[in-house]
């Protein structure tokens, strides 16, 4: 975790920046990136759900099992998990978590919940594709 | 001279509300909700490559009324968000500023994303 938290000491100084220029360019574009990555993955998102709700695991086996559906599947998921990292991150936390120390807390947390989520929700849908 | 904070813009509180606005409030409130969605969809995933009783537990929580109840506001938040994406996207292309466009788009946004979460449910899950 290496963003800079922004104190009032911060922002009264005229010579600093505002954290980090190249990160937030770089969020900014992943961001939108992501964004149209994502939008691909709602539509997958919702034939999976609608084709796999309450099935049993020999259904879900059956199309998600597949590679052409699963592969794609996890790599689009995993693009979400970025996704999903910054815009809590700029959109929520920065905004509006403004005590130091909770903020570098919900900002690690935020890491944490999307590393989990990303890591469990990639090695269930590969466990299904490879090992059924 | 002591450095003091500068001053800040007031804040949601003394603005009329616009429809830009609130959809742009919305976007970010289901941002979060769909943030927190996640974990319900990688549940899911997880007991399905765990095991058969594992799926079940999660297939009888998940039909109940408050899983679908749960399932539908799911539903309107992951179109309106994508909506909300599209949008940005075209403002962020340059098009779409004149008054009147902005809140056509914000509005049409609105309105494509109930259709279509009454189009999904509709079809596959009422009919």
């Amino acid at each position: 975790m290496r963003e800079t938290v922004i104190t009032k000491g911060v922002i009264s100084d005229p010579k600093s920046k505002y954290g980090n220029a190249k990160r937030s360019t770089r969020d900014f574009l992943l961001q939108r990136l992501s964004g149209a990555s994502n939008i691909l993955f709602t539509i997958f998102l919702v034939f999976i759900v609608v084709r796999l709700a309450g099935a049993d695991r020999a259904e879900v086996v059956a199309l998600l099992g597949n590679p052409l559906v699963g592969i794609p599947f996890a790599v689009l998921f995993a693009i979400v998990c970025f996704h999903m990292r910054i815009g809590m991150g700029d959109g929520i936390i920065e905004d509006y978590i403004h005590d130091q120390r909770t903020h570098r807390l919900t900002l690690s947390l935020n890491t944490f919940f999307v590393l989990a989520i990303g890591i469990v929700g990639v090695a269930s849908i590969l466990k299904i594709v490879f090992w059924g | 001279m002591s450095a003091r904070p500068r001053p800040l813009s007031p804040h949601l509180t003394i603005y009329r509300f616009t429809i830009t606005m609130t959809m742009s409030i919305i976007h970010r409130i289901t941002g979060g909700a769909l943030y927190v969605g996640t974990l319900f969809l990688v549940i899911w995933l997880a007991a399905a490559a765990w095991s058969q009783q594992a799926l079940d537990v999660v297939n009888l929580v998940y039909g109940s009324w408050l899983g679908a109840l749960v399932l539908f506001g799911y539903t309107w938040a992951l179109f309106h968000h994508l909506m909300g994406g599209l949008r940005h996207f075209v403002w962020d292309l340059g098009y779409g500023f004149e008054p009147g466009q902005r809140e056509a788009l914000a509005w049409a946004g609105l309105v494509v994303s109930i259709v279509l979460t009454l189009l999904v449910w509709t079809i596959f899950v009422w009919m």
